[in-house]
């Protein structure tokens, strides 16, 4: 899957902005800031200040007028009680902006290295795009319609001597760092003074504003709030998206989400008796069907799937109880993910007796949540049915050479039918029905000892 | 043990809460329900514009090394105790104007300055004095030296007691003037 960043987006005031104005702004939330002590977000407070009286000190009636209380905020953290205060900001008469910015003491070097290396980059562009003419004048003896017109705008730019001139100027006009050999020697006291941790920042402190730095914890800032993103994912083999969210940042929805979740039978384990080496055990399973058709299911012993029948393969694990598997949806038509990285499944011990027959999930009916008569069957797998769901009993059986204290872990592969409901113009004729395959492994705890 | 519990005017005490022992809690001081104080090793002060909120616990601890008679635990004035913070401690001195926030333990042979903050969940157990204006936080228990003194409660306070009554039994405040002069000059009067 490839991720790629959708929108920015700040996590605090949820302002959205355009990648073009979020690089502009670093990537930075101009309302918002972070505790430069411990990077919460810091919070505005309110104090109501009396202004100072005149320092003339006139009649007694100026101060009475002067009384007036006036709003000031400061900004302050509720994790570690830092404000701005600590570090000697001035209140401000307004709730939002408005903080004194810091200009960094090596903005002018950073913005000269920005210009020159831009300038390097045109130039290099510019070499390239002659190089390329050249050989192209060498090869055809035709004259490109580009030279003739001056169309493109480098070409353009190349022939009024404007892209030469600006980038040569800042080539020229740029001063390399130079080395030099002696630095100033460390204080007398460096070793003798005994060092006061609260004084100094630490290192996470410090890098939180790489222009400033700052040793000492008087000169600690409060850090403009680091935008987020939303995210999108693609699937790298055939482009589709597979997520995508909705634009609005208050939002927790998707306008595409392309889950397993909503196409996988989910497997939770409802209880499990204890694991003991050579002996059998008892495992309750719930199954759920979590899509609008009919499901026949079957369970087989754990075993790589058996060859597919049109090209598709489908192998995911799953954890203890939760869904997300990380398989893609071969219905889809998405071709496996060929750099996955391949894990060994866990040595298994304890083996499942599959019981052989096909069972039958009813689809997903949002409805029928309300009503919970759980449907008792008369079968010694079958515990109970309850619309999408159902539970199963099933027998374990342990291999005598398990370790007593390591870990308990089985494995079956849910054989299911899957109705494909996305409309597929291209391969319209093709079956809409598949038998998909997820292996799953199952974690039971560890293995108690076989005495018990 | 002998209960002797000491309620200056002006303090809103709750009536569901656990007092034991030798205490005496200041005007001003808001005390929530479920509030425990237990005075075992000797008595508690709780100065003024104090506020101990719900599940707080505040122990004076035996001790095997006690003096005769035992040395109160004094608590200064404008000390804040968030809901379900624990301080142990067999006697000495907590100083003004402390936070100690919600589940926050602090043990017996830590002493306190003022104007410190107790991070939520911080569990100071280990011999060590906070000096004033201390701040620990965080589950690593970070600290940092504040600037000023935290500032003091006294809207909530005032906010509290005016609503706590609405909503609570309090106990009486059964102790009238402090001072020894004004004191004397009520036994002196004669009843109307
Ligand atoms: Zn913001
Ligand atoms: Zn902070
Ligand atoms: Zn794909």
């Amino acid at each position: 899957m490839i991720p790629q960043v959708d929108s920015h987006y700040c996590a605090n005031c949820l302002e959205n902005m355009p990648s073009s104005e979020a690089r502009l702004k670093k990537n930075r939330c101009s309302s918002c800031f972070d505790c430069p002590s411990c990077f919460h977000t810091l919070s505005t407070r309110a104090t109501l200040a009396q202004p100072r009286p005149a320092p003339e000190a006139g009649g007694g009636d100026a101060k009475v007028e002067n009384k007036q209380p006036k709003k000031m905020y400061y900004l302050s953290c509720f994790n570690c009680r830092w404000t701005s205060r600590d570090v000697g900001i001035p209140d401000q008469p307004v709730a939002s902006g408005g903080w004194p910015e810091r200009s960094a003491p090596h903005a002018a070097r950073v913005s000269q290295l920005l210009e020159h290396y831009r300038a390097v980059a045109q130039q290099e562009k510019q070499d390239k795009l002659e190089r390329e003419r050249k050989k192209f004048a060498i090869r055809g003896k035709y004259i490109t319609l580009t030279d003739k017109t001056g169309l493109t705008g480098a070409v353009a730019r190349s022939i009024a001597g404007l892209g030469d001139a600006g980038a040569g100027a800042a080539l020229a006009g740029f001063a390399p760092a130079v080395p030099k050999e002696d630095v100033e020697g460390l204080p007398e006291d460096a070793f003798t003074k005994e060092v006061n941790l609260k004084q100094i920042t630490s290192m996470p402190q410090r890098l939180a504003s790489p222009e400033w730095q700052p040793v000492s914890v008087s000169r600690l800032h409060p850090l403009a709030k680091l935008l987020s993103v939303k995210r999108s994912q693609r699937c790298r083999a055939c482009d589709h998206n597979l997520t995508k969210p909705e634009y609005n940042p208050g939002s927790i929805k998707f306008k595409i989400e392309l889950l397993a979740y909503y196409h996988v039978p989910e497997v939770k384990i409802i209880s499990c008796e204890m694991i003991k080496p050579g002996a059998k055990s008892t495992l309750l399973l719930k199954l759920a069907n979590p899509t609008g058709h009919e499901m026949a299911l079957q369970l087989l012993p754990a075993a790589p799937p058996p060859p597919p029948p049109h090209g598709e393969t489908e192998a995911a694990t799953e954890d203890k109880d939760d869904s997300i598997e990380k398989s893609l949806d071969k219905s889809l038509k998405l071709d496996k993910e060929p750099r996955w990285p391949h894990v060994e499944p866990p040595a298994i011990l304890t083996r499942v007796t599959p019981p052989a027959v096909t069972l039958t999930l009813a689809p997903r009916d949002d409805a029928a949540e309300y009503d919970d008569d759980a449907r008792h069957e008369p079968s010694h797998i079958i515990l109970w049915r309850k619309s999408n769901k159902l539970a199963l009993r099933l027998e374990l059986t342990t291999d005598p050479a398990a370790v007593e204290g390591s870990p308990a872990r089985t494995a079956l592969t849910v054989e299911y039918s899957y109705r494909n409901t996305v409309p597929q113009s291209i391969t319209a004729s093709q079956n809409r029905d598949h038998t998909l395959y997820t292996t799953v492994y199952l974690d039971l705890g560890t293995v108690g000892s076989a005495g018990l | 043990m002998a209960h002797n519990i000491k309620i200056l005017p002006g303090a809103t005490v709750c009536e569901d809460c656990t007092l034991e022992g030798d205490i005496t809690i200041g005007g001003g001081t808001v005390i929530h329900p479920r509030v425990t104080i237990i005075a075992e090793g000797g008595p508690i002060i709780i100065a003024e514009y104090c506020i101990i909120e719900e599940y707080s616990t505040i122990i004076h601890k035996k001790s095997d090394k006690q003096e005769d008679p035992p040395k109160p635990l004094f608590i200064g004035a404008h000390n804040v105790f968030e809901v379900g913070c624990r301080l142990e401690s067999p006697c000495g001195h907590v100083g003004e104007s402390n936070v100690f926030e919600c589940k926050c333990f602090v043990g017996v042979n830590v002493k306190i300055g003022s104007g410190c903050v107790i991070g939520a969940a911080c569990h100071l157990s280990a011999p060590q004095t906070l000096v004033d204006n201390t701040v620990v936080w965080g589950s690593e228990h970070h600290v940092r030296e504040a600037l000023e003194k935290q500032p003091s409660q006294l809207l909530q306070l005032d906010f509290l007691s005016k609503v706590m009554p609405n909503y609570h039994r309090l106990r009486k405040p059964n102790i009238h003037k402090r001072q020894p002069s004004s004191r004397q000059s009520l036994d002196s009067s004669p009843k109307p």
